[in-house]
């Protein structure tokens, strides 16, 4: 649309001159107007020297000096006042900020995003000398996609509009879709010499997306980290009011906040300054760090394959005067879980182990599905790439163990021997299920100190 | 315009009537500050123009009586005035001309009292008046808007020179009092720079820095409520409508019967509504406002914009160009216009005329350097 905020449109229809047309104007919220110096002075930064005062005699006769300049400068007491003097002084220094609180209408059209509401005054004008009648007013907005009615009056049609005449509405509509939208506008009336006329009026706009989030997944140990990271796109600075993860039913989410700088002094003026969460415009980040953990620890898990979505944004944020905006993401995938059906954990290692001598470890072998498996085998690998296995099963290789539950466990006691001093590592220990035929690598890796004797 | 009438008798000040017992007898007639006129020649006419915003009648009168003019700081004076008129009536080229006319930078010992002992015996310190400090700051940005940095740097330089004069041991009650406004007002300059760039986390330090003070130095609590209702603009402003909502309620337990400060507390209240989209209870507040105060243009202005948005545009047109007629020298204001202006090309067709005759009335009216741009004609 033009840079008016209120716009003219193109005319669709060939029935020669209507004595209608439409005025629109895009109503989103109203602005503080910003004076960048007002050019309001104290009158003594102008009348005086800025020194003068320092002379006890001019700082005496202050009082009366002031008195000479002008009655209200003690404050705006000015009904009688017929001066501009506002214009030039200040009644408070805070005037000199240039935001007096007046609120001044939007004045261009302006972008319009994906996620806000779409806001317009629309006003239909008899510009003729003529009364018209029977008056259906249509307006709907139109995608690439769909059409979207915003007000019909064709039920209940306005009766007539005076020569000279307006009837004004304020359609809205939320803004889902991105591209090309077209407001249309149309009415269907009868004019002065009894002729039904048929006025469409067409205005487009472009709607574009606000923000880029960017999300980066990190496993450490138990724990998944989700990184958002937010740009915002638009031409004004984006308060954010909320970025919530709403994690999938699988998952807890928490926001991880750095420690900000909070002040000790808990005073009065603090608790007006929380300090706010702006993204600026044109390409501006912040990064919000998301903790997840699954819920369903011990307790049946559903299907392993569909459990790696880990959830959704949902991001609300405000502009001028809370003009408010919403989003959410679509599904945010974790790194895909190789969900393990048999667990080793080390349950007890001795913590001083001589060389070649025999040291008992114990392990926990824990079926993490929800069926019977079992029994196992299990040895030590000896295929490892090390050219020397240092630490080496002491008596018989291959330990069998029965079956286990589900979601059961089994403890069992690995008799070692290690051959080489200082820091070693336990690799390479297999874990056989006999009946489904299936190997598994625990991947457990224990680092254990040897010992001279 | 007509000339103004001549400077006028002016009352005796209080020290001359009963000039305590400690002074020395001064004769009124030679004191050297008892009005305006004897500071410099015609000043309160000056100021009178000023006031009026007859901007043209200053520079003409600045040119004839510049070769009238007697002493240094006389000369200081005049080109303040010359210069701000300048300013005010957009003229920025020919006032940048005018400050590179100035034969010395503002900080030379020509410009300090103690250079002129025989004009100013026993005086010393600078004779600048501060607003050329001001505008030498300011003139850059206003120039030409890509030099607002320009702008903000050098006030920032005239903070710290401000700031400097506090160090000084021989300032005066009235002088400490007078720099510490200027301070205060240079940090308010500051923050509107920083508002415009929409730099608004710096502008919520500056003003937290300014209120900290306001609470310290027995500021007036009008003025404290005041610098806070800009806190709460500015919060709403980029979005923080909870943050806006605790400042002004933090307002609301402040402050006393007075108008001024309860209208101030119905204008906020009529903000919180608005944001909400209440606008019909923020028009109550309004208008409880304009009951109270007949000249709260800002009440006013605001009303107008809520009964717009109520769909009322007939109204609101009339609000506007009611408050024009009744109070024209507190009503007309460029945003007003603006306003005003946005709501003719909605709802007449032939808008271009009527924002003439608007126009026509504003060239009869309106001081100098009144904006008529903002009637986008």
């Amino acid at each position: 649309m033009s840079s008016s905020a209120t716009t003219s449109s193109t005319q669709g229809g060939s029935s020669g001159p209507h004595s209608l047309a439409f005025r629109v104007m895009r109503l989103c919220r109203p602005t503080f107007q910003v004076d960048t110096t007002p050019l309001r002075f104290d009158p003594f930064d102008l009348l005086a020297g800025e020194d003068l005062f320092d002379d006890n005699i001019a700082a005496d006769n202050f009082a009366s000096l002031i008195s000479g300049i002008d009655s209200k400068y003690n404050g705006p007491d000015s009904s009688s006042d017929l001066t501009y003097r506002t214009r030039l002084l200040l009644d408070h220094p805070s005037d000199a900020m240039g935001v007096p609180g007046l609120l001044v209408l939007p004045q261009s059209f302006g972008a319009i995003y994906l996620g806000e509401t779409f806001c317009s005054y629309i006003s239909i004008n008899n510009s003729s000398n003529f009364e018209v009648r029977e008056i259906h007013i249509k307006a709907e907005i139109q995608t690439e996609r769909q059409r979207i009615m915003l007000l019909d009056t064709s039920k209940s049609p306005v009766e007539s509009i005076r020569a000279g005449g307006r009837y004004d509405f304020i359609v809205e509509h939320d803004v889902k879709e991105l591209g090309a939208h077209t407001l249309v506008c149309t009415a269907l009336y009868t004019d002065n010499e009894g002729e039904r006329k048929y006025l469409p009026q067409f205005f487009k706009f472009m709607v574009a997306n606000p923000l880029s989030v960017r999300t980066k997944v990190r496993v450490v140990k138990d724990i998944t980290y989700l990184e958002a990271c937010l740009e915002n796109n638009t031409k004004s600075n984006l308060y954010m009011d909320q970025v919530d993860f709403e994690p999938s039913q699988n998952w807890v989410g928490t926001l991880l906040n750095a420690d900000l700088h909070h002040s000790q002094e808990a005073d009065k003026i603090r608790e007006v300054f929380k300090p706010p969460t702006l993204i600026r415009s044109g390409g501006g980040i912040h990064n919000y760090l998301y903790q997840l953990r699954m819920v369903s620890q011990g307790s049946p898990r559903t299907d392993v394959e569909g459990s790696n979505i880990l959830g959704k944004l949902q991001i609300t944020w405000r502009t001028n005067l809370g003009e408010p905006g919403r989003l959410q993401t679509q599904q945010i995938l974790g790194s895909p879980i190789r969900h393990k059906e048999i667990d080793l954990q080390a349950m007890d290692v001795p913590s001083s182990i001589s060389l070649e001598k025999p040291f008992e470890v114990r392990l926990n072998l824990t079926n993490q599905t929800d069926r019977l498996l079992g029994p196992f085998e299990v040895w030590l690998s000896q295929s490892g790439l090390s050219s020397e296995q240092v630490v080496r099963v002491n008596g018989i290789q291959t330990m069998a163990l029965p079956q286990l539950q589900a979601f059961g466990s089994s403890e069992l006691h690995l008799n070692l021997v290690a051959s080489k001093l200082g820091v070693q590592r336990i690799t390479g220990i297999i874990v056989f299920e006999t009946s489904e035929k299936k190997t598994y690598d625990p991947m457990l890796n224990l680092e254990i100190f040897v010992d001279a004797n | 315009m007509s000339d103004p009438p001549a400077a006028q008798p002016q009352p005796l000040s209080p020290t001359q009537s009963s000039p305590p017992p400690t002074q020395p007898t001064t004769d009124p007639l030679s004191n050297p500050y008892a009005t305006l006129n004897d500071l410099s020649p015609d000043l309160t006419t000056l100021h009178d123009l000023a006031t009026r915003g007859s901007w043209l009648t200053i520079l003409d009168k600045v040119i004839h009586s510049r070769p009238h003019l007697t002493k240094p700081h006389q000369h200081l004076t005049y080109f303040s005035y010359n210069l701000l008129s300048l300013i005010k009536l957009r003229r920025f080229t020919d006032a940048l001309n005018e400050l590179d006319s100035l034969d010395h930078s503002l900080d030379s010992p020509y410009y300090l009292y103690e250079t002129y002992p025989n004009h100013y015996p026993n005086q010393c310190g600078s004779m600048v008046p501060f607003i050329l400090r001001v505008l030498h700051a300011e003139l850059p940005g206003k120039v030409n808007g890509s030099n607002r940095q320009e702008s903000v740097d050098r006030l920032y330089v005239l903070l710290e020179f401000v700031r400097g004069k506090f160090g000084r041991d021989n300032l005066s009650n009235t002088s400490r009092a007078l720099w510490e406004k200027r301070e205060c007002f240079v940090i308010n300059s500051i923050i509107s720079h920083h508002l415009s760039l929409k730099q608004y986390a710096v502008c919520l330090d500056l003003i937290k820095g300014l209120i900290e003070k306001s609470e310290g130095d027995g500021s007036k609590l009008e003025e404290r409520m005041g610098l806070l209702s800009k806190l709460g603009y500015i919060q709403m402003q980029y979005g923080d409508l909870d943050g806006a909502k605790t400042t002004f309620g933090f307002i609301e337990k402040q402050v006393d019967e007075r108008v001024e400060l309860k209208n101030l507390v119905g204008r906020n209240k009529a903000l919180v509504y608005l944001v909400g989209k209440d606008y019909v209870s923020a028009v109550r507040e309004y208008d409880e406002c304009i009951e109270r105060d007949g000249n709260d243009v800002v009440a006013v202005n605001n009303k107008a914009l809520c009964l717009m948005y109520l769909r009322d545009l007939s109204d609101s047109i009339k609000v506007l160009e009611s408050a024009l007629e009744r109070i024209p020298t507190m009503a007309l204001n460029e945003t007003l216009v603006v306003n005003l202006c946005s709501m003719y090309e909605l709802a007449y067709v032939n808008h271009a005329d009527v924002k003439k005759t608007l126009n026509n009335w504003i060239a009869r009216v309106a001081p100098d350097d009144f904006d008529s741009a903002c009637t986008r004609i």
